[in-house]
């Protein structure tokens, strides 16, 4: 079987392990790379530091102590060259989908990927599920019980209401105390003005960012032609209309928006990645992979 | 635009029906639960409203198709080439407007003028056409015109129908010959009538006998404006006498009363009217006859003119209920009878045989006198009507001129010379006034004449005078011995013998009248007084000689009445009061009327006289004949039939369908609308 059939979103819908989906397409997607994961990573000693109470013993110098009788405690370089945070859009527009996999589902699979390539590359990976408000906070780690953690969530992750994308970034960009990976999964149906300034907010304090817009084939296409009454899936506002006479107005929006999102992201270093859910996953990790590279 | 088909056009109703099910079954659209609506929403407006108007678009679009769909069936033309086509062959048309007095029935007339008023509406500008409105006269009510206006006035301004009989052959000649002479070659007769059988046949001799017929080309359109059923009583005849003498006190009126109208009237009434009173009401049963003879017995109270009426009720229809009619009772002639050979035995005496003629009967108008020559007496002219002179000879000169006196005033004496006469002596005495001079007497029995037969016969007899036109028989009476005569210049001999000789003459002398009859009147000479022709021949030629000329009393409606009898000497003009009380006034030169309406004519003002005027009995006759066969009658054998507007105006909407064909086109029309109808659907709904 090839290794980019595993990457199809059709056949990920299929999974209902989300540890197995997520290896699946990290294993498959580095196969098709050809390079190997296990590299540049140590454990190296930085300095000591006083005892107070409250510091894990585990990390009490022993023989320090031995000759010093005193308490120090080892400091070390983070176990990790990157600190990731997955912010994953749960709101119910999030659930929409036109095929076999939604939007949320794609985002699932795609955090779940992303925080097992992550973890497999030693770096730590923090998860943020939100819809108007945080819904789930997971702080960027680096072990293996840390990645089921997070899959965990991940699992049993459901759409939620309405959508405020700025608020879980102004907290996350208010808590990051260094140089970080911030990948934000959403289809960006919210103010995509102050979204975009938030990413830019994050992106000024030294963050890398990774926007990955994802929407749904209809969403792209509008590939309706009866007349229907359309339900927004967040307000319940509803609005009846011929598709076909509207289709290209429609999409006329729809891009004028998209490259809005773009432009702005591009030009404010942020990398902007249109994911279509119809579409395999490689996309959104070589997108990655290539920020990775550029960045560490 | 017209259609051949039209009732198609109800299929127009069927345009609703998308409409309907548009706002009964409007079905709601499916939901589709989308991610957001922000760029659905700011869709252009013009793009929604856009959407709308395709939505009505396609709506109106299956109305339209529907309707061109109808319209296709229903078979479209433009008609304005069809007007002008039938107005290029323009048309001169005659109107011929029955006014008899059938046309009083019920609506008939009303129906007949809204008939011309159909007629008008039908003609095209430029056409011409008249009226003319015919009973049993015919006039001419407007020539040909063009001038539709005026002659709409010209029709509300008739009276109505009148009283007398229908004719129609005289309205169809002048008809004829008002077309043959018209401007356009399309030529058209309209007979708008209730078509009276007797109208017919009326004619029918003028018609059929010369075989006549309307002129090739014209055509003949018959309108029946009758009603189908009708109910009417009327006296079909009445017998009266115009004259009746004062001693015959009672006198019966006969009345035929007939039903004539389709539905058969089984009770009537009739009333008899004299000079205003009514004096008696009849009740007539008709359940087993379609008609029966009443008797109405009227007595007379004076001498003079008597006017009456009869009425007959009990139908619908009360224009031809009444007949008129008028009775002169006449006062008892006065007869002086000189009997120049009397006797005691009755067969030798000479006025035996006529004084038994004038008398012997129980009611006779005769009064007479018989006096012996000897004795007569002129004092008693003055009360005679008439002197007999019967074989006298012995009147001295003195009597015999107060007798030419009295004939020359006025008077009549009647003579009738026998074996006692010389003639050399009536010659003298009477020769100023008798119609001849005697010549000599001829006695056959005696051989007086060689040569002749042993009797005479009257061979020669002037049927038309007054006296004699009752007695146009064979005489059978011999005569054996008659006088020859020399007739007057101004005598004029009324009846010969067999060998020429005059046996009766006249003479009028100023207001006075004598005859000569030369022969004796007993039975002497001849055997007359033994034949049956003797007591009216008396009678008639005294009454003739004494009471004026038998005038007409009685004419039906349109007759012309000679009224110029009734002019007095010296008067230029006549005073007549018509049948409704108009008076008018006659010239004395042409005394002649016409009375339109039945009633009675009064004529003078003194010792006035009287006309009574009648319907014609046929025109109540109210039998019916189909106007296919007054057609049929006259229509001209190389007119070509007669197509009505409605066939013309189908065959010409045929022959201009073929050309246009619009419903083709129409449906093509249809066919892109169902192309477009489908773009717009799929664009809209899918």
């Amino acid at each position: 079987m090839a290794a980019t059939n595993f990457l199809d979103p059709s056949v990920l819908s299929s999974l209902d392990n989300l540890e197995l989906r997520a290896r699946v397409v990290v294993e498959g997607f580095i196969s098709g790379l050809h390079k190997s994961p296990h590299r540049g990573f140590s454990v190296e000693f930085n300095d000591y530091r006083h005892y107070y109470r409250g510091d894990d013993m585990r990390h009490v110098d022993w023989k320090l102590y031995a000759r010093s009788d005193k308490f120090y405690v080892k400091q070390y370089e983070d176990e990790t060259n990157v600190r990731c945070y997955i912010v994953l859009d749960a709101s119910a527009s999030m659930a929409y989908a036109s095929a076999a996999m939604s939007k949320l589902e794609y985002g699932r699979t795609l955090a779940s990927a992303l925080a097992y390539f992550i973890t497999r590359q030693r770096d730590a990976v923090g998860l943020i599920t939100f819809d108007e408000k945080v819904k789930d906070y997971i702080p960027a780690l680096c072990r293996q019980p840390h990645l089921i953690r997070i899959l965990r969530v991940l699992s049993e992750l459901k759409a939620g209401n309405k959508t405020d994308v700025t608020r879980p970034l102004a907290d996350l960009a208010s808590n990051l105390n260094r140089k970080s990976l911030v990948v934000l999964i959403s289809d960006m149906l919210d103010d995509e003005v102050k979204i975009i300034k938030t990413l830019q907010q994050l992106r000024s304090m030294g963050n890398d960012v990774i926007l990955f817009h994802v929407l749904d084939d209809a969403e792209l296409l509008f590939p309706f032609n009866q007349s229907s009454e359309f339900i927004d899936s967040e307000t319940q506002e509803t609005f009846i209309t011929s598709p076909a006479a509207i289709r290209s107005s429609y999409l006329e929006n729809l891009n004028q928006y998209l490259s809005y999102c773009k432009k702005q992201c591009q030009s404010s270093g942020v990398d902007y990645c249109l994911l279509n859910t119809s579409q395999p996953l490689d996309a959104a990790l070589a997108s990655y992979m290539a920020r990775r590279a550029r960045s560490f | 635009m017209t259609f051949l088909a039209p009732l198609f056009l109800l299929g127009l109703l069927a345009a609703a029906i998308p409409i309907a099910i548009h706002l009964i079954r409007r079905e709601k659209p499916p939901k589709i639960v989308f991610s957001t609506l922000r760029f659905i929403k700011t869709t252009k407006k013009k793009l929604v409203l856009f959407q709308q108007i395709q939505q009505w678009l396609l709506l109106l679009l299956r109305s339209a198709l529907i309707c061109l769909l109808v319209f296709a069936f229903a078979r479209p033309l433009f008609d304005t080439s069809i007007a002008r086509m039938l107005d290029t062959e323009p048309e001169s048309a005659v109107i011929l407007l029955d006014v008899s007095l059938s046309m009083q029935y019920g609506e008939n007339f009303n129906r007949a003028k809204q008939a011309v008023e159909d007629i008008l509406a039908e003609l095209s500008s430029g056409d011409e056409v008249a009226l003319i409105t015919f009973a049993s006269s015919t006039v001419s009510a407007m020539e040909l015109t063009t001038d539709i206006t005026q002659l709409r006035a010209r029709i509300d301004g008739l009276s109505g129908p009148g009283f007398d009989k229908v004719r129609f052959f005289p309205a169809l000649r002048l008809a004829n010959e008002m077309l043959e002479s018209s401007r356009y070659e399309n030529r058209e007769i309209y007979l708008i009538s209730d078509f009276q059988a007797n109208g017919l046949d009326a004619s029918e001799g003028e018609a059929s006998e010369s075989g006549w017929r309307l002129a090739p080309g014209i055509v003949f359109n018959g309108i029946d404006v009758g009603e189908s059923q009708t109910r009417n009583l009327v006296l079909s005849d009445v017998r009266s006498p115009a004259q009746i003498v004062e001693d015959e006190s009672q006198y019966d009126i006969l009345a035929r009363v007939r039903s004539t109208g389709s539905v058969h009237l089984q009770n009537a009434e009739v009333t008899l009217r004299m000079d205003g009173a009514t004096l008696m009401r009849v009740p007539v049963d008709l359940r087993d006859t379609s008609e029966a003879v009443v008797t109405l017995p009227v007595n007379f109270e004076r001498s003079g003119a008597h006017t009456g009426e009869i009425i007959v009720s009990g139908d619908e229809f009360t224009a031809d209920n009444s007949w008129f009619f008028t009775i002169d009772v006449l006062p008892q002639i006065r007869v002086l009878v000189i009997n120049g050979e009397p006797s005691l035995n009755w067969y030798d005496d000479e006025s035996h045989w006529l004084v038994l003629a004038l008398q012997g009967m129980g009611s006779t108008p005769f009064l007479v006198e018989t006096v012996d020559a000897p004795r007569f007496n002129s004092n008693v002219l003055a009360q005679t009507d008439v002197v007999v002179l019967l074989n006298v000879d012995d009147l001295d000169n003195a009597a015999a001129a107060e007798i030419s006196t009295y004939v020359q005033d006025g008077g009549t004496a009647f003579f009738a010379p026998g074996d006692r006469v010389s003639a050399e002596r009536f010659n003298q005495q009477f020769g100023r006034v008798a119609p001849a001079e005697l010549e000599q007497p001829l006695l056959l029995r005696q051989g007086i004449s060689a040569g002749a037969g042993e009797y005479l016969v009257i061979a020669d007899i002037d049927r038309r005078h007054p006296a004699l036109r009752p007695l146009a028989m064979d005489w059978s009476a011999r005569f054996e011995g008659i006088w020859s005569s020399a007739e007057s210049t101004d005598a004029e001999v009324l009846m010969r013998f067999d060998n020429a000789m005059p046996a009766l003459l006249e003479r009028n002398i100023g207001e006075g009248k004598t005859m000569l009859f030369t022969s004796s009147l007993d039975l002497e000479w001849s055997n007359l007084p033994l034949q049956g022709l003797f007591v009216p021949f008396m009678h008639e030629t005294l009454r003739y000689m004494v009471q004026p000329i038998l005038k007409q009393r009685a004419y039906t409606i349109g007759e012309i009445i000679d009224m110029s009898l009734e002019v007095s000497a010296g008067s230029s003009t006549l005073a007549v009061r018509d049948v409704d009380g108009t008076a008018r006034s006659l010239s004395a030169g042409s005394a002649f009327y016409s009375a339109q309406r039945p009633g009675v004519l009064q004529v003078g003002n003194e010792a006035a006289a009287y006309y009574a005027v009648n319907i014609d009995p046929q025109a109540s006759v109210l039998t019916r004949v189909a106007p296919s066969t007054l057609h049929d009658r006259i229509i001209n054998t190389d007119t070509t039939p007669q197509q009505s507007t409605q066939v013309r105006t189908a065959e010409l909407i045929a022959e201009l369908e073929q050309p246009q064909r619009l419903w083709w086109w129409i449906m093509i029309l249809a066919v892109m609308l169902v192309l477009v109808e489908g773009y717009i659907a799929n664009r809209t709904y899918r």
